[in-house]
Parts: structure tokens; sequence; C-alpha cells
């Protein structure tokens, strides 16, 4: 009997959960529209979560595609397969491991520092402030994030893409001897412009997920410093359960609309 | 007619009541000074007023109108009438003092920025600051940080300045220096104010009219000579700061 009043307890609690997120959702969306339009928080944004996440979308991709290349060559040698690694590697950079890595480390970098930023100014009163002079905090705070996120998760995640790919070359050109314009037809040869499209749909849904997860942390964070390492605790682990989520919902519908 | 009415309003917080049945009329020009101790609900009933809170039941009325009822657009124009210096200041920390102090101005009015940073000087000025405006809430002192708080308050040229605890966690001289800014707001802007503390001292010298909360209800009003002279119990324990009394009888029983 307690185990099922604690399962419907937990089964509540998610669907509050998620409840609350699709009505910050909403929210966002319909104060997007609500003037007056401000361009410079948004570029500040961008410049926050983009520019400054490069070096780390960086190094995270160009080692992926290195070590991608390299566990393919391990087996496709056997096979006398090796030619297949620039296809292989491109279609997984841009199909899966780009949008994905991308996202974990934006979620893990931005994520937690917008969480971390938002429930200070909650438990700071800054919120409340916000409010009194009349500004909504949705629009404020929520909505310049929610957009530069959008924008420039889709724009990290073709540059992981990149990135991958050349550590890919990298490898296999200087370390399994795979000719340099073979390399490069072979990997332009399967990638179709289907590839990259999905890559960044999915990147712009997980733009959506990391930046309204951080928010609604945030925006709901309680008791001091602890609560806000709790929060930030909890946006990073949160974000990355619902990219690995919605990451398997996209690649299942992706397969089965041809 | 009163400038601002509080009616019967009731309020529950993690299953607590903590306002239960408050009833309170602020009339237009006088500072009512709200005390009680520490977690009664004063600084709820303040952020009923300004409608950061929505009451369980009860109404609030400011011109005419239930802050909670109103809604959107409405209620921004109706939270611009108030300004509010709140307990830790909450300045924004991304933001400098220019920004911190215009911030209604730049969001909400027409004003070009020339005028706009007139009136953040004036408004500096008013609290006995200057030359601080590309300075970030992180170099200023408790102290500063309050007067930049209550110079972004007044900048909007609000009705009503809510005070919530103004001189908590400042030293004694800063404290009376910060009574002596909600004496002069007082008496230069002419606005309303209401301050909520629990320093007696600043109690006795910037209100025109006190009032004491005690489980969830007004218990006592009087103007400050009233309340010093008073018998009730209750309120004698507090004003004077005793650990043996009702109230703290009261706590034991629970």
């Amino acid at each position: 009997m307690e185990t099922v009043k604690r399962f419907f307890a937990r089964a509540r609690c998610f669907f509050e959960y998620f409840g609350s997120l699709s009505l910050l959702f909403l929210r966002t969306i319909g104060q997007m529209f609500v003037p007056p339009f401000k361009w410079r928080p948004l570029i500040q944004q961008m410049d926050t979560v983009g520019v400054n996440s490069s070096p780390i979308v960086f190094l995270t991709s160009f080692f992926a595609g290195v070590v991608l290349a390299l566990q393919m060559a391990y087996t496709l040698k056997k096979m006398s397969a090796e030619i297949y690694i620039a296809s292989l590697v491109s279609l997984s950079m841009c199909r899966e491991l780009g949008p994905v890595f991308t996202a974990l480390v934006v979620a893990a970098r931005v994520g937690a520092s917008i969480t971390a930023e938002v429930g200070t100014m909650k438990v700071t009163e800054q919120i409340d402030a916000l409010e009194t002079l009349a500004t909504n905090p949705v629009k404020y705070l929520v909505v310049p994030r929610f957009l530069a996120l959008l924008v420039m998760l889709p724009l990290l995640t073709v540059y992981a893409d990149a990135v991958g790919i050349i550590g890919g070359f990298i490898v296999s050109v200087y370390n399994l001897n795979i000719p340099v314009f073979l390399y490069i037809k072979k990997t332009f040869d399967v990638l179709a412009y289907k590839d990259v499209f999905t890559g960044l749909i999915k990147a712009m849904s997980f733009a959506a997920v990391i930046s309204l997860v951080a928010c609604h942390e945030g925006m709901n964070t309680r008791g001091g410093a602890e609560g806000v390492g709790r929060a930030t605790t909890r946006s990073v682990v949160f974000s990355c359960m619902l990219i690995f989520a919605a990451n398997a919902f996209l690649t299942a519908l992706f397969y089965f609309i041809k | 007619m009163s400038m601002l009415e509080v009616r019967e309003v009731h309020k529950t917080l993690g299953g607590r009541p903590v306002l239960r049945g408050v009833n309170l009329r602020v009339e237009k020009g006088e500072t009512l000074v709200i005390i009680g101790r520490s977690g009664c609900g004063k600084s709820v009933l303040l952020k009923h007023l300004i409608g950061l809170l929505r009451p369980d039941s009860g109404a609030i009325i400011v011109d005419g109108q239930d802050v909670a009822q109103v809604r959107g657009h409405d209620l921004g124009a109706l939270r611009l009438k108030f300004g509010m210096l709140f307990q830790g200041a909450a300045l924004f920390d991304s933001l400098n003092v220019f920004e911190n102090v215009g911030f209604a101005l730049l969001e909400h009015s027409r004003l070009d920025i020339v005028q706009i940073r007139e009136r953040v000087s004036r408004a500096l000025q008013s609290v006995d600051l200057e030359n601080i405006q590309q300075m970030y809430p992180a170099d200023l002192s408790g102290g500063m940080r309050k007067r930049v708080g209550l110079a972004r308050a007044i900048c909007n040229n609000p009705q009503i300045i809510l005070y919530d605890e103004p001189t908590t966690g400042l030293d004694p001289i800063m404290s009376d220096m910060i009574n002596d800014l909600i004496i002069r707001m007082h008496r230069q802007l002419g606005v309303t104010s209401i301050v909520v503390t629990h320093d007696m001292k600043s109690a006795y010298k910037v209100g025109t009219r006190i009032v004491m909360l005690y489980e969830g209800k007004i218990i006592a009003e009087g103007t400050p000579q009233e309340i010093e002279q008073t018998a009730d119990p209750v309120v004698r324990q507090f004003i004077t700061g005793a650990a043996q009394g009702p109230i703290t009888a009261n706590r034991n029983i629970e």
C-alpha cells in the first residue's frame, strides 16, 4: 500500500513538473511578442551562451571525432573497409554526436550558469524587485535566454559537426593513411541535407529544453545558497535526462518520417 | 478616502496560517509602521500590498482597485504607483547603479537618456550619494546598497513607498541615517510610507502611526506615544524586548 502511495506521489510530482515547465514555455512564447523588443539583452546572451561556449564545444567534438575514427578503424580494419570511416564519422557527427554532445556541454556550462544566476536573483529578492518595477520576469529573464539558445545551439552544433569531422579526418589521414581527397569525397558522398537538418532540429529542441529547465529551476529556487546549489544540480541532471529522452524520441520520429 | 485598505486578508503558506484576517487602513501622507516578531508575517503582508503575493481571501484596495484582482498591464501600472525598498536592497547584480536606479524609467518611460540621467542623479542626491553611477552593487557597502535601493524606489515618483526592514543589518549610525532619509522622503516628496520593522527605535522615530501584527492579526494600533505607553502585555513585552511574557509563554505552550 505504501509503495503504491509513493508511486502515485512520484507520478504526481512528475506531471506537476512537466505541467509547470509547459506553462513556462507558453508564457515565454507569449511574452516574446509583447513589446518593447530589446536587442541588447539578446545579443549579450548570445555572446554568453554561444561565443563563450565555442572553445569547450571545439574540444569535446574534436576528441569525439578522433575517438570515433579510432574505434571504427579498430573494427573496419578487420574487414579492410577503413575507407568507410569517413562516411561513418560524418553521419554519426551530424545526426547524433554533434547535436547531443553540444547540448550536453551547453547544459552543463550554460544551463548551470543560468540556474545559478536566476536562482541567486530569486533568493535575494531581485525577481520580486523586477515585479515591483512592473517588469515581467519571464520577459526580462527567460525570453532572451530562450531565444539566444534557440539561435546559438544550432550554430554551435554545425560548428561541432565540422570540428568532429576534422578530428576524424586528422586521425584517418595521418594515422590510418587514408588519402586526403578520398576521405573528403567519402565524407560528402553520404551526407544529405536531411542529415544536417535533422541534427539542427534536434539542436533547437535541446535548446528549448536547456533554457526552460534552467530558468524554471532558477525561478523556483528556495533556501539561500544551499538552495541555489541544489537547483543548479537539478537543472543539469534534468536537462541531460530530457536531452537523451528528446533525442530518442526525435531519432525515432525522423526514422519513421522518410 | 484612505490611500490603501486591507480588508480581512487571510493567507496560508506551507500549511501554516500566516495572516488570519488582517484589516488595515493607510491614510494619504502618513507613515505607518508595522511591528511584530520575526516570522510573524510582516513582510508577507507587505508583499500582498504590491501584488507579489495574492491573498487566499480578502481584498487589498489601492486607489479603488483590488490589487488581488488586477492582472497583466493594469497590475504593472498599479505597481508603478509604489516604490519598494527590500530588506537586502535587492539591487540587480548585473546592472550598475545608474541602470539599477533608472530601471523603471529605462524600461517603461519614454524619457530620453539625458532626462533619465537627470532623474537618476536627483534620486541619488536625495539619498546623499553622488558619483557612484558606474559602480556595481558588489562594490557598495551595506548602507550604500540600502540608499541606492531607496533611490531606485523613489526615482519613478511613487505615491506609496514600502520599506521592508530598512535598518536590518546596518550599524546604529547607518540605521539612524536611513531613518532620517525615510523622514526626509516623507516630508520632501509627501508620499505615503509603510515601514515594516522590529527595530523599535526606528519605529518610534519614523512612524506617525504604529500597528502591531501578532499571530496573523493586527492587535494594537496607535501613535508612537500611545504604543510606547500601552498597557497591553503582549505589546509591552515586544516593545520592551523582554524575554519573559505572554508572547514567549504562548510559544512555550505551542
